[in-house]
């Protein structure tokens, strides 16, 4: 049985992967994307979940708490409807931006369609921590941000991943929702070591854990969601678990589906 | 940013070139603080005035929105990569993005692969290098058949098909089958055809 606040195991849903994941043994929980889930008309299978006493935790995609603007009135609301649809105990999003422009710097407003990084530096800081307690908020649960991969880096940062993190906590009481595929990810891509930002952040503030496959080819790291773990990555899991129990861990896998999620291996 | 809304996926796009360092430069301007000490819950209040927390805090703002906004355009817009950042790194994801806008608007939007084939794909690349997305994906489908259709399409694509389809979608409310509205769309099709 598992402790109140504890999530467990889980695997990423998706509707093109519902009957897979439904079918799977030793799956405490999933996470679905939050704008792809209609409050109004829920999946089938996220009910059929629901009603076998799995946990389901909306996931936001499109809210860039990291961008320059305050957070959308009307997608925060989105949010929160989705999270007390499905009775989620949290709601996760992530540390990017994923538009620009607009008002605040009088040009066009330009849409990512991606998650960005943002600027390691105390300006930026500052107004992730607003936009995070604004989302904090508008919430009716508790939220986690989730640390993002990126291929580019900002000249002049002022922090590390660890620090960044570190205080964005300290400052907001956000949880963490550390991915350790983006982890090596940076590693790989950046030169960023994922040990001195296990060091760094702070641990006892993660929510869960995200874990995906990829491989390396030409000396780049590529995310990938067909692939087993790596081994690396498995290692920062495990540095990661040394340090503190996760209280969930989620598999994020597309294809290629094991018949229960193997830790080890797959 | 309906339910039915497509999202991009949370994936990181995938890199194709060696990891560099990039230069170090610091072109970010220092924080203005209006005390001496930080505290926990991040005080910096002084009253009215240019430094008030209400200026600190847009003044922060606004540092941050031209500084992404900067790098996004300079990703999706074609604009001049702002000092500092690694420009080979800058093409890879500008890349990256757009592989991924076209692989989104495939799937929203599968009848544009399908009447558009092998040239879909060159095709969206081509648009999207002019036009960078402002709102949701499928407006996005939408402004790409009708850039098409202003541009037009290569010697042996299904234009009527691709015409039809964006006339059916590009109005502001779902259309009728009832027989009045569809002879009436069926005139607009012909007078458009001229």
């Amino acid at each position: 049985m598992r402790e109140p606040g504890r999530l467990g195991t889980g695997i990423g849903w998706r509707p093109e992967i519902a009957e897979a994941v439904e079918n799977m043994a030793g799956i405490d929980w999933v996470e679905a994307v939050a704008e792809n889930v209609c409050p109004g008309h829920l999946p089938e299978s996220l009910l059929r979940l629901r009603e076998r006493g799995i946990t389901v935790v909306p996931h936001g995609v499109s809210l860039g708490l990291g961008g320059a603007d305050r957070p959308d009135e009307a997608r925060l609301t989105a949010l929160a409807e989705r999270a007390e649809a499905l009775g989620s105990p949290l709601v996760t999003e992530h540390i990017a931006f994923v538009r620009a422009g607009g008002p605040l710097t009088a040009s066009p407003l330009l849409e990512a369609g991606h998650l960005l990084p943002v600027p390691r530096t105390r300006d930026a800081l500052h107004v992730l921590c607003e936009n995070v307690r604004a989302a904090q908020a508008a919430l009716p649960v508790p939220l986690a941000v989730e640390n993002i991969a990126a291929l580019i880096s900002w000249p002049g940062e002022e922090m590390t991943e660890g620090q960044f993190l570190y205080d964005l906590v300290d400052r907001t009481g956000v949880r963490l929702l550390i991915d350790v595929a983006n982890l090596h990810t940076n590693h790989v891509n950046r030169g960023e070591d994922p040990a001195k930002a296990l060091d760094e952040l702070p641990v006892e503030a993660i929510a869960y854990v995200h874990v995906a496959g990829g491989f390396e080819r030409d000396g780049v790291w590529h995310d990938s969601h067909a692939h087993p773990v790596a081994r690396p990555v498995l290692d920062i899991l495990a540095d990661l678990a040394s340090r503190v129990t996760p209280p969930g861990v989620l598999l994020e896998r597309d294809e290629n589906f094991p018949d229960r999620p193997n830790w080890s291996g797959s | 940013m309906g339910c039915r809304a497509a999202s991009p996926a949370a994936g990181e796009a995938g890199a194709e070139t060696e990891p560099t360092r990039s230069p170090d430069t610091s072109p970010t301007a220092p924080a203005i603080t209006t005390t001496a000490s930080r505290t926990p819950g991040d005080a910096e209040a002084a009253p009215d005035g240019p430094g008030s927390r209400a200026g600190t805090d847009d003044a922060r703002r606004q540092r941050v929105a031209l500084a992404q906004a900067a790098l996004l355009s300079a990703l999706v817009a074609g604009t001049p990569a702002p000092e500092g950042f690694d420009r080979v790194r800058l093409g890879v994801q500008a890349r990256a993005l757009a592989a991924k806008r076209a692989d989104v608007v495939a799937k929203v939007a599968p009848e544009l692969p399908e009447i558009l084939a092998d040239t879909y794909r060159p095709a969206f690349l081509a648009y999207a290098q002019r036009r960078p997305m402002t709102g949701g994906y499928r407006r996005d489908a939408l402004d790409f058949a009708e850039h098409l259709l202003l541009t037009g399409l290569p010697e042996d694509a299904d234009t009527r098909r691709l015409r039809d389809w964006w006339l059916e979608r590009s109005g502001p409310a779902p259309l009728s089958g009832r027989p009045a509205a569809r002879l009436a769309r069926a005139t607009r099709r012909v007078l458009l055809r001229r």
